[in-house]
């Protein structure tokens, strides 16, 4: 068994941590030329580790690596870009969790996806400006499907090409978008949308993340888009994502709080 | 190297029995199997026995889930303590590092865990319930947030802030800085700005 230890550099999105043994860590890591891939850190948890910081979920960092037999090593890592906004506000760390979640789920190792590396930094540098923390996802939803193959169907009915008049319309995850009223009965479960929010998913389709961010969509209508988006997500991943739960439950606890604390 | 169909069963059941055991690779968890086949009966024995035991005779604080033979443990049972201030840990093991430092006479509050929803690990996973019990009964007038200062520990942080901080009571955060042995050059930016922000006067 030869040794071959190459030495390369790369770069990418911190996705997700997995600590192994006393003191190391495996890192999932998103890159725009190399798309997912994995590396073990040695001895990062320790208190004097170099990397500490610069190898975190949420960083977006550069590295140097090593083939190793069977995972590669991370020797250095330095952070290009860190997300201090969104780490230091627990609704927007929670969302942000829910796209690194994402975009681990929605793709397999070794596949460059450019766009998508792009939209997940435009969407992380979109939170940590400020942007609505509740559009921000929704786009990402749409986008994210759409880059991986699981375009939704917004111009026409999704089971027969036919046109849409202007009134409340099914969506249909096992379709794969809108749907007439004829082709309803075959379309499976979905849920109705109302016009509004069918404007804004189209306008989501043509916009940048800056144009639509910008939008003032009322809160009904953000809660339409979703539960719809949710449904397409849950569709193709067939699970609920622990990071969707953990966004709903934040919602939840911030009620339960509000009560606790008139009582 | 697993050997498959030619290490007997039972062996294979402790070698896959040690392997779970975390930082057990596949090989770390053959040497101990083979091990305990060398040892004597009694040597056996004492370790089922000890493995036993502690799951007879540990339980979870009801108060402060920290691991205890006697319930509430000693800490809590502990009169000469501070009961206004519980200062929130990870892990047991974080008390003693905090016991070994000599500067806490509070109450302690254990979480087993911090917040990874990527890992499945909610609010509901970890002891809030708990905490949010402890304060709610009254004379907890400090929360300190010692949780690791990782972004899940952050976050964990937060969300205590959250969680706790509309019953008024004061939640703070354990100063965050270099570690000492660090080197200033190698600090991310994120430490680097805590360090400074929690500066103190020399
Ligand atoms: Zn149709
Ligand atoms: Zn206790």
């Amino acid at each position: 068994m030869s040794r071959e230890s190459r030495a390369y550099r790369t770069e990418g999105i911190v996705l997700r941590r997995r600590n192994i043994g006393e003191a190391d860590s495996i890192f999932v890591v998103f890159g725009e030329e190399r798309g997912k891939f994995e590396g073990v850190a040695r001895g990062i948890r320790k208190a004097r580790s170099r990397m500490r910081g610069h190898l975190e979920p949420l960083t977006f960092s550069r590295f140097l690596m090593a083939r190793g037999r069977n995972l590669d090593v991370f020797t250095q890592a330095e952070t290009v870009r860190s997300f201090p906004n969104v780490a230091a506000d627990l609704d927007r760390w929670a969302t942000a969790s829910y796209l690194l979640e994402l975009v681990d789920r929605f793709t397999v190792e070794h596949a460059p996806n450019r766009d998508l590396f792009h939209l997940l930094y435009a969407s992380l540098e979109s939170l940590d400006g400020g942007s609505a923390a509740d559009l921000v996802p929704r786009y990402f939803e749409l986008h994210v499907l759409a880059l991986t193959g699981f375009d939704v169907y917004l111009d026409g009915c999704a089971a027969c090409g036919g046109r849409l008049p202007p009134e409340n319309t099914l969506v249909a995850a096992a379709a794969g978008g809108l749907v007439c009223r004829q082709c309803r009965p075959e379309a499976g479960t979905g849920r109705l949308l109302s016009v509004p929010a069918i404007k804004v998913l189209r306008h989501a389709r043509r916009a940048s993340l800056p144009e639509f961010v910008a939008l003032r969509v009322p809160g009904a209508v953000v809660e339409e888009l979703r539960a719809a988006l949710g449904d397409f997500v849950r569709y193709h991943l067939e699970r609920e994502l622990g990071t969707a739960r953990f966004v709903e439950e934040l919602r939840a606890s911030g009620s339960i709080t509000a009560q606790n604390a008139d009582t | 190297m697993s050997g498959s169909g030619g290490t007997p069963e039972p062996i294979a059941r402790l070698v896959e029995q040690f392997h779970r055991l975390p930082g057990i690779g596949p090989k770390s968890a053959q040497r101990l199997a083979y091990h305990i086949l060398r040892v004597g009966d009694d040597e056996a024995q004492a370790l089922a026995n000890a493995v036993l035991e502690v799951k007879r005779r540990i339980r979870l604080c009801s108060v402060c889930c920290y691991i205890t033979e006697h319930d509430p443990c000693n800490y809590c049972s502990d009169e000469r303590r501070d009961r206004s201030v519980v200062c929130v840990v990870e892990q047991a093991l974080d008390i003693s590092a905090i016991e070994r430092s000599g500067g806490y006479r509070g109450l302690y509050h254990v979480l087993h865990g911090v917040l990874n929803p990527m890992d499945g690990v909610g609010p509901e996973d970890l002891r809030f319930r708990e905490l949010l019990a402890r304060v709610q009964d009254g004379g907890v007038q400090e929360v300190i947030m010692a949780t690791n200062p990782s972004l899940e520990g952050e976050a964990t942080a937060m969300y205590a802030a959250k969680l706790l901080g509309p019953l008024g009571v004061r939640v703070t955060r354990l100063a965050r800085g270099l570690p000492s042995g660090a080197d200033l050059e190698y600090a991310d930016d994120v430490t680097l700005l805590r360090a400074l922000e929690g500066r103190q006067a020399v």
